[in-house]
């Protein structure tokens, strides 16, 4: 089981109130959080549980943070008095009010949690990483999209060199593995981890299906990549499908919440203005009354108990169908076959609200009803499975389509021209400027920032989408044209120290980076 | 009265003072400390507040330099990127600079405006490429002034090379730009087998299938085909997903309608105050504002005050009914 958690970069001090810092409170709430309290529970209860888990460079740097954690803290406050408020409003609607009073607790719990772990949460991954529940894995540095960086590979390098001494730096210990982003893998790249001592790495089916020569056990083991030798797991999609599938998933049960009948949008305008955006629009607030009930617009309250009782049920029907799955391979492979199930972590709890939940039946189920399966992470498996074969795997992504038309297509593919070309003049910087101190390299070491920055590959997938775009091409824009001012001030010599510190305040991001990992 | 006027003048008083505080600073923009407190302490919370946002991170220094908004048209370099899309398609972009164009336009003459720009794509596949060893190429014929095009190479699974180039009107190509090579990936299974981790052919077919979750028995030709119409990809960042995962039914025409009770009051501000039995909490001046949700059906709403010292209790019960009637017409 691999979850994949990661947010782009979305810090603006600038602004007291910025729309798109709610990404990450929403996270927190909605799926960090659960999380955390799922692995206290667990270990409270002595259930042996292994899970491996992305914290992104971007997610962990925001996390870390000292602004937006007193953003956050400010954020919750609001929402636990919005709690309070609808307890009241509801109290001749009994299955609201009671619904009312669940958010109040849900929100009192996420606030203490966070205070009890000084409000950092990366504390709270590191110290399940430190019992060997949890294996935290990391991702490229602000999650550029490496198959499209292929033509300028010394990017994916600093992608990764800054990620892992980034993750050094917060875990005290290297990373193991890596979530490349968006799954891309592209031929000849595991030799660029295999230089910054990252042992595995995962794709989507095809990319290990596809490979050559093909692979003896399909996805159900591992392989070692020729020439680098780093392993390289792949996705089942037998159990993908049960979890991501919009027609087939358990997400889609009648019983669970609906994601779209938000108090934010539902409630009357003045009474929910304090709670939404300060310019009056209205946002999600997380505060939702309503089950999926079925497909038209009707929909009934939601009953927390049917969910639970749905949510234990399909842990079951996972489970089993795992098991069934495992004997079956096992009979004509002859050897223990590794099942790989990886998600987006924000999938559990933020999309799918009963999500942890699920994973907590799961996980205690496979620990307590059987002896079939068993969790486990892919350092432990490589120990315990060391012979593996060796092929090419086959460039791919878990992106649409499979390969990197999501991230490629009439209204992003105009962003590459740029990023190359920044990519190359990094590279021309670190050549012509090999050893210096002061001001220049804080100039240096900010162009390497913002050149990350522009490069998430966050920002190419929402222009692909069509919506709300602007926010995406204003980033890539203003990372761009801050990286084009710092190369030519460095060239020039002419660094304006009192513009450098205003940009290193806003993208603080990496104070431990290093320009030359860009070569 | 007295009091009220007394209060009043020394508002004026302070707003006289804040007046030239506020002119002193534009002056000599120096960060007046003693009259502020004062202010501070006279006007209230909300100043406070409104100051304390101003100084509670530290502004960014200005930019002191003209920023340009928008990213340049080129960067003044010869240059051809290849990149690959998927195992069919080909993505090239390019920057040609005035200069080689220029250069172009004096070595070929009359024969430059009668060229066409073109890019010529080899399959370099397991060569050492020198520009004429190459398995094959085709031409693509691109729109005047285009500096970007993606490429139909109909072959998956091989490399290649672009070169973007002038064709003279007498059929000679002069390469004007070279690209990276690129590998694209395969549009299935490998041909080629392990020696050592042989598979039968039919047990790779299972697992085939199985990897891309479709059971027992998929042919292997169509096992892909048919993983691509899952749809079971990754959706990108989380609430941006949210848009992507599921989008909203269209709704048409909708109306919806409903009704909130507002229940208000005073009283003194150390009275006791409870509505329908629960115990509320007054503002500092004895005022209070209930809101709720108000379904059909009767409410009963009695709303009780008792003074602090218990000797004195006051009821008032609002009765409220809601009954809320339906209709629709669809004309036509």
């Amino acid at each position: 089981m691999v979850l994949h958690g990661h947010l782009p970069f979305v810090r603006h001090p600038e602004h007291e109130d910025f729309l798109e810092e709610d990404w990450l409170y929403e996270a927190i709430t909605e799926t960090y959080v659960p999380l955390i309290l799922m692995f206290e529970n667990l270990t409270n209860d002595n259930i042996d549980f292994r899970l491996t888990m992305t914290l992104s460079p971007t997610l962990t740097s925001m996390l870390s943070d000292s602004l937006l954690q007193e953003r956050y803290l400010k954020h919750l406050n609001k929402l636990i008095e919005l709690s309070y408020k609808e307890i009241e409003r509801t109290t001749w609607q009994g299955q609201f009010h009671n619904l009312a009073l669940m958010y109040r607790d849900q929100f009192c719990k996420t606030r203490d949690c966070f205070e009890r772990y000084h409000r950092n949460l990366v504390n709270a991954f590191k110290k399940f990483q430190d019992m060997g529940k949890l294996e935290v894995i990391t991702c490229g540095a602000t999650h550029g999209y490496f198959p499209l960086m292929e033509a300028c590979k010394d990017s994916v390098r600093a992608q990764v060199r800054v990620a892992v001494s980034h993750y050094e730096s917060v875990f005290g210990r290297p990373p193991r593995g890596i979530w490349l982003p968006e799954c891309g893998y592209y031929p000849g790249h595991d030799e660029i981890l295999r230089e910054a001592g990252i042992r595995y790495f995962f794709t989507d089916s095809h990319g290990l299906l596809h490979g050559t020569p093909r692979p003896k056990y399909g996805v159900f083991a591992p392989v070692y990549c020729k020439g680098s030798g780093v392993a390289c797991f792949s996705r089942d999609l037998e159990s993908s499908k049960q979890v991501w599938s919009s027609v087939e998933g358990y997400p889609g049960d009648y019983n669970y919440r609906e994601f779209y009948r938000d108090i934010g949008f539902d409630l009357e305008y003045d009474y929910i203005k304090p709670y939404i955006h300060p310019d009056g629009i209205r946002i999600n607030t997380g505060i939702k009354y309503y089950r999926i009930t079925g497909t038209t617009n009707h929909k009934e309250p939601y009953m927390p108990e049917w969910a639970r009782q749905r949510a234990a049920e399909h842990a079951g029907n996972f489970m089993f169908n795992r098991q069934k799955q495992v004997e079956y391979l096992y009979n004509f492979m002859q050897k223990k076959p590794i099942i790989v199930s990886p998600y987006d972590a924000e999938l559990f709890g933020h999309w799918w609200y009963e999500g942890p939940q699920w994973l907590e039946f799961l996980i205690r189920k496979i620990a307590c009803d059987q002896s079939d399966i068993r969790m486990i992470t892919p350092s432990e498996y490589l120990v315990e499975n060391p012979r593996n074969q060796v092929i090419n795997p086959s460039m791919s992504s878990w992106g649409w389509k499979g390969y990197s038309e999501m991230w490629l297509q009439g209204s992003n593919d105009w962003i590459y021209r740029h990023l190359h070309a920044a990519s190359e003049r990094m590279t021309e910087l670190v050549k012509s400027y090999p050893d210096v101190n002061g001001l220049a390299k804080r100039a240096l070491n900010q162009a390497l920032r913002e050149l990350l920055l522009a490069q998430s590959s966050d920002w190419a997938f929402i222009l692909g989408t069509g919506t709300h775009t602007s926010y995406a091409e204003r980033r890539t824009k203003d990372h761009l044209l801050r990286f084009n001012r710092l190369y030519e001030d460095v060239k020039a010599g002419a660094i304006d120290e009192g513009w450098l510190s205003g940009v290193e305040y806003k993208d603080n991001i990496f104070p431990g980076i290093d320009y030359k990992a860009h070569q | 009265m007295a009091i009220i006027r007394k209060l009043k003048e020394k508002v004026k008083k302070i707003a006289q003072k804040k007046k030239s505080v506020a002119k002193k600073k534009t002056v000599v923009k120096k960060k007046p400390s003693p009259t502020i407190e004062l202010k501070k302490e006279i006007f209230g919370a909300q100043e406070i507040k409104v100051e304390q946002t101003k100084y509670s991170h530290p502004e960014p220094t200005r930019v002191s330099r003209f920023m340009p908004q928008e990213l340049p048209a080129g960067y003044g370099k010869d240059k051809i990127v290849l990149q690959v899309r998927d195992p069919w398609w080909l993505h090239a972009f390019w920057e040609v600079s005035g200069s080689t164009v220029d250069k172009l336009r004096q070595e070929l003459k009359e024969e430059f405006s009668k060229s066409k720009w073109i890019l010529r794509a080899y399959d370099v596949s397991k060569i050492n490429f020198n520009g004429n060893n190459a398995h094959r190429y085709f031409d693509v014929y691109i729109a005047e002034g285009a500096t970007s095009w993606y490429i139909d190479t109909a072959a998956p699974g091989r490399s290649w090379c672009v070169d973007l180039g002038l064709l003279l009107p007498g059929g000679k190509f002069i390469t004007v730009l070279r690209s990276n090579i690129v590998i694209t990936p395969l549009d299935g299974p490998s041909e080629e087998t392990d020696e050592e981790w042989m598979i039968p052919e039919e047990l790779f077919a299972r697992l085939y299938g199985m990897g891309f979750g479709l059971g027992r028995s998929s042919p292997i030709g169509k096992a892909w085909q048919e993983r691509v119409k899952q749809s079971l990809w990754s959706s990108g960042i989380t609430s941006g997903a949210s848009f992507v995962k599921k989008q909203q039914k269209q709704r048409k025409f909708w109306f919806k309608v409903d009704c909130e009770l507002i229940v208000y009051g005073a009283t003194e501000p150390d009275a006791k105050v409870t509505v329908q039995d629960k115990e509320i909490k007054l503002r500092p001046d004895g005022t209070f504002t209930l809101r709720f949700a108000l379904p059909d059906g009767e409410q009963v709403i009695p709303v009780k005050a008792v003074s602090a010292d218990c000797i004195e209790e006051r009821v008032i019960t609002p009765v409220v009914n809601r009954k809320t009637k339906t209709s629709a017409l669809v004309k036509g």
